[in-house]
């Protein structure tokens, strides 16, 4: 099976991706991560303003079958939360590169950060 | 049961060879030769992996009986207990439960399954469990109840530790009426204990809260106030909206304690503002049955989440039928297992099953009949007993439901042992009180109850 | 066979296709109180239930049973439930009007109640042994609670609570085993298992330590092994001063052939609604006694029941941790465990074991399924292979089966983990594996189309989840 992997992101190797987006770094979860969960029932988001250091558990996926902690790999302050999959959290099955979105925090890409190859590599 | 039944009879079938085997497994010796052969062992014993050092040889010393045997074995046991005429409750209670509820819930497709693992083939019980939960939406008027918890204590446990986790501030303390029944007490300080919660009381005075006081022992770190209508001693209390304003202000749950009978009368409990609602459902599906309950436990929208036992929600078939089956279970041990809301796997369903169906037989009409009696007869058995020089009956000067404590000029203790002598068991819940519990059941012998306790305070 | 399960096809009022409408959809009720002697504002404005005549409640719960399946359908396998048959004279026993009590007569007055409860306690220490046992609480993990507030209150006794906040637990334990440590307050330290599928003697000689307050076990394990090493084990967790806790799930496999307190086993829970045949209900009732070593017994729940010169009496123990339930646990569940072993007696037992382990054995033998790990007793871990185990559990229901516990443990993948227990005959044995082998080779559409012979269809859960509509209160706000 081949999940999507678009090259202009980067990863961790938990399973959340990283859009740097000029005023703040934009954090979501994978293709591979939502296949592996299934259907997402639930999501619950950090807060805006809330300030997080990079490695934190700071929000919660759940499926119907497994909760999974999401942890940031960006430091600094939440600027910005995707409401919108709050209420219909199915989002991050359907689109999560692009309206799946979590969060958005101020910090800075980690250099250890994955690019798109040495990602699909740990997903094979 | 009849005593056709009762015939020296030992009910293994003949099948089997010298009764070493277990009546309940059906294999043969035959079968028996012709599994371990398709398996490749030639005896049973080969088939045990168990080290010889931790091996038991020995015997429990428990002979085999029959099934004759084992029926008038308990008879005779259980016949050890005395004959007499419960005037008891304080937290459980004797209704009558109509037969129905046994033939229904008895049936074995009820009895014998399981968790609802596999919705698709267990429709019918998913179905029951929604029905109870929807009848104590309605008792409650809160928006979600579980299908049960172990009973009203055990509850009251969960309720304190849901409280604290849906708390944005951390708290510590968990407020409860010095009336509780201390064994209640326990359990909750056991729950409260993990929980790392610690738990104080607030006086009632004259079986009501003392507001002033409970005023007093609130604090911000306080994260659930508990308070029971009916009260242990059987009192209503006429303040709960202002206990859950007090609660409300200081960002205490308010958890109201109660029970199915008297939710059908009193108070709803969402209108004066309770969060969480726990008791004994099974004041309607079970009789007296030594202490054996169903645990209620309702709550809010916004606590959903955090709401521990069993949820049954609707859905749809892949053919468009609706459909029932467990849900929200990331809540769940056996996915979140130390995250999870709680550690209970097995509950009362079973139990649930035959409240919903007491509650069914009943309908509105019948269950606020019963709810309503239980006023009456507390009220009318309190002035009866008033009327007896010696005794001052309600001691509380509220309306009760269901039980009241009636003080005594004699002590408590002796009033209680000579009641007994007399084929009357009553509560003794201090040095000159007692307690007495009316029920349908019991109101047929009140006449007796009330000369005997003339004859004991002459 | 050629199943089908009942299934009746009806609209709601409002057009929706159900199989039997709610309660609230045929009658209901609403009423006020207006003659009751009690002030307006302590009576609540209305009550709105259903109400059907008892002929319609007797339908409506007789079309509901029938579209539920049963023990007495056919197999149950579910691993680490033990679904055997129930007796039914335990439900005579328990119907017994002179058990019907009140718990807090005096004991002059129970002393057939206390009778039963305290023969049972010696019963279940003797069949464990252990040096006693507690009947309070009311199901398996209720057990594991009591069972780690003893090991706390042991430890506090010896002021070492402190210290010990870590409880071990294997990575294919049961997940009561891990929230009941987490409701404890204690730390949950996860073992993984060794290439066998045991508990591997050297990460557990790194895992504990001065914090360690108990490590907890089911032998045979949830693969249905038996621990080989339990008396290694059970030595290295009391060298470093914890205590060894025995989960009671698996005890089918063991009765009159081995005991938890021979293996060094500290303190236990028994799940009589598994091993002791009283019925499932559903989802219970069920309980969990606890037995315990010499040493702990003072620990343990109160009240207790004694013997003194032929009568019973209630006590509580010096530091009893308190209680584990408003009264002395599930009284109607308990009298039916009594009654059960009091039939079998050590004869019964021991034969009950031989039963399962036979019946578990000859099963795998007929399946055309992987097993990786053995020799397995009472239950084993198939593999569904390169197929998803839930889809073939559903197939399985078009059999007239009810499939096994599927996707646990974790680490068999696609585990199919099933204990058919000793009351399955041969042909039910049989019938059993021709699902497990059809299901396995029935296409993808039919794998995806499953089921379809069961009351319902495949439920679709993520709308459950997504919109929870938990009473018939909730559909009517949605309508």
């Amino acid at each position: 099976m081949t999940y999507e992997t678009p090259d202009e992101l980067r990863y961790t190797d938990s399973h959340e991706w990283i859009d740097d987006r000029g005023d703040a770094r934009r954090i979501g979860i994978t293709d591979f991560a939502q296949d592996e969960l299934g259907d997402v029932v639930f999501v619950e988001l950090p807060a805006e303003g809330e300030s997080l250091e990079s490695g934190a558990a700071c929000a919660v996926v759940e499926s119907i079958k497994a909760v999974s902690d999401i942890y940031t790999p960006v430091s600094g302050t939440v600027t910005a939360t995707n409401d919108a999959v709050l209420d219909q959290p199915e989002l991050l099955n359907t689109d999560p590169y692009g309206e799946g979105w979590l969060f958005e925090i101020d910090g800075q890409v980690p250099e250890d950060a994955l690019d798109a190859d040495e990602y699909r590599e740990q997903i094979e | 049961m009849t005593t056709m039944q009762r015939i020296q009879h030992d009910g293994t079938g003949g099948s089997h060879e010298a009764d070493e085997s277990s009546p309940f497994a059906p294999q043969t010796p035959q079968e028996v030769e012709a599994m371990l052969s398709a398996i490749g062992a030639d005896s049973v014993e080969e088939l045990f992996d168990v080290p010889e050092a931790v091996a038991f040889d020995g015997e429990f010393d428990i002979e085999a009986k029959s099934e004759f045997e084992v029926v008038t074995e308990i008879e005779d046991l259980l016949g050890r207990n005395a004959d007499r005429t419960e005037f008891l409750g304080r937290g459980h209670y004797d209704h009558y439960v109509p037969s129905v509820v046994d033939y229904l819930s008895l049936r074995s497709e009820f009895l014998t399954s399981y968790t609802q693992y596999q919705p698709e083939t267990s429709q019918g019980f998913l179905q029951a469990l929604f029905e109870f939960q929807s009848m104590i939406v309605e008792l409650t008027g809160l928006d979600v109840a579980n299908c049960s918890m172990y009973d009203a204590a055990t509850a009251l446990g969960e309720a304190a530790a849901l409280a604290a986790r849906v708390r944005d501030t951390s708290g510590s303390r968990v407020l409860v009426p010095e009336t509780i029944r201390s064994e209640r007490r326990s359990v909750l300080e056991n729950y409260a204990d993990g929980a790392e919660l610690t738990v104080e009381t607030y006086p009632l005075v004259d079986g009501n809260t003392d507001f002033d006081a409970l005023s007093d022992r609130i604090g911000e770190d306080v994260v659930m106030v508990y308070a029971e209508s009916p009260t242990a001693r059987g009192t209503i209390e006429e303040r709960l909206s202002d206990v859950a304003a007090l609660a409300d202000e200081h960002e205490a749950a308010f958890c109201l304690g109660s029970d199915p009978v008297a939710l059908a009368l009193l108070e709803e409990p969402a209108a004066v503002g309770a969060d969480i609602v726990i008791g004994d459902a099974s004041v309607l599906g079970l009789s007296a049955s030594h202490g054996m309950g169903l645990g209620l436990f309702a709550v809010k929208e916004g606590y959903l989440r955090q709401v521990p036992g069993r949820l049954v929600g609707t859905s749809e078939t892949a053919d468009g039928r609706r459909a029932y089956t467990l849900t929200l279970q990331t809540r769940e041990q056996h996915i979140r297992k130390e995250r999870a809301t709680s550690n209970i796997c097995t509950n009362q369903a079973w139990v649930a099953l035959r409240t919903a169906i007491h509650v069914a037989s009943l309908g509105a009409t019948g269950l606020s009949s019963l709810a309503e009696e239980c006023v009456t007869r507390a009220a009318e058995t309190a002035a009866r007993l008033d009327e007896i020089d010696g005794v001052s009956a309600p001691a509380d000067d509220r309306h009760h439901f269901r039980e009241f404590v009636a003080r005594t000029e004699r002590p408590a203790a002796e009033v209680a042992s000579e009641l007994a002598d007399r084929g009357f068991l009553v509560h003794e819940v201090g040095e000159y009180e007692i307690q007495v519990c009316v029920t349908e059941t019991n109101s047929g012998e009140v006449d007796d109850l009330v000369a005997a306790v003339r004859e004991v305070l002459v | 066979m050629n199943y089908r399960q009942a299934t009746w096809g009806r609209e709601t009022e409002g057009g929706e296709a159900v199989n039997e409408p709610l309660l609230s959809e045929k009658r209901t009720e609403t009423v006020t109180h207006d003659d009751v002697d009690l002030p307006d504002e302590l009576v609540r404005e209305e009550l709105t239930l259903p109400e059907p005549a008892e002929p319609e409640v007797a339908s409506h719960y007789t079309r509901l049973s029938q579209m539920t399946y049963s023990v007495e359908h056919g197999p149950y396998p579910l691993g680490s439930c033990t679904m055997k048959y129930n007796p039914k004279f335990i439900e005579d026993v328990a119907a017994l009007e002179e058990g019907a009590i009140h718990p807090d007569r005096p004991d002059e007055y129970a002393q057939g109640t206390l009778a039963v409860l305290h023969g049972l306690q010696e019963y279940l220490a003797e069949i464990g042994g252990m040096a006693t046992a507690t009947l309070q609480p009311p199901a398996g993990a209720a057990g594991e609670f009591t069972g780690l507030l003893v090991a706390r209150a042991y430890h506090r006794s010896n002021g070492e609570d402190d210290e010990r906040r870590e409880v071990i637990v294997p990575a294919s334990a049961h997940g009561t085993n891990f929230a009941s440590a987490a409701m404890c307050g204690y730390d949950v330290v996860e073992l993984p298992s060794d290439e066998d599928g045991r508990v591997p003697v050297d990460a557990l000689e790194e895992a504990v330590g001065d914090s360690t307050a108990a490590l907890m076990l089911t032998n045979p394990n949830t693969l249905g092994l038996f621990e080989r090493n339990i008396s290694e084990i059970a030595d290295i967790v009391h060298d470093a001063g914890g205590l060894l806790y025995y989960d009671g799930a698996n005890l089918n496999a063991l009765l009159g052939r081995a005991r938890p307190g021979d293996m060094g086993f500290d303190i236990m829970h028994y799940n009589v609604h598994k091993t002791f045949a009283t019925p499932h209900g559903g989802g219970g009732p069920g309980a969990g006694p606890v037995g315990v070593t010499e040493e702990l017994a003072e620990f343990l729940p109160r009240p207790r029941v004694r013997e003194r010169d032929g009568r019973y009496e209630l006590y509580d123990p010096e530091r009893s941790i308190g209680k584990v339930h408003g009264y002395q646990g599930n009284w109607l569940v308990l009298v039916k465990a009594y009654a059960y072993i009091a039939r079998l007696g050590d004869s019964g037992l021991e034969d009950t074991s031989a039963k399962a382990v036979l019946n578990a054995n000859y099963l795998a033998e007929q399946i055309d399924y992987d097993i990786p790990y053995g020799p397995f007793h009472h239950e084993f871990a198939a593999t569904a292979g390169d197929r998803d185990a839930a889809d073939v559990a559903k197939r399985m229901l078009d059999y007239g089966v009810h499939p096994p516990t599927t996707k646990w443990p974790e680490f068999v993948p696609e585990a199919m983990l099933t204990e058919p227990t000793e009351s399955e005959n041969l042909d039910s044995l049989d019938d059993l594996a021709a699902a497990f082998d059809a299901a396995m080779t029935d296409s993808e559409e039919e794998l995806e189309a499953a089921p379809s012979k069961t009351t319902a269809r495949r439920i679709d859960q993520a709308d459950a989840a997504r919109n929870p509509r938990l009473s018939w209160r909730a559909l009517d706000e949605e309508e």
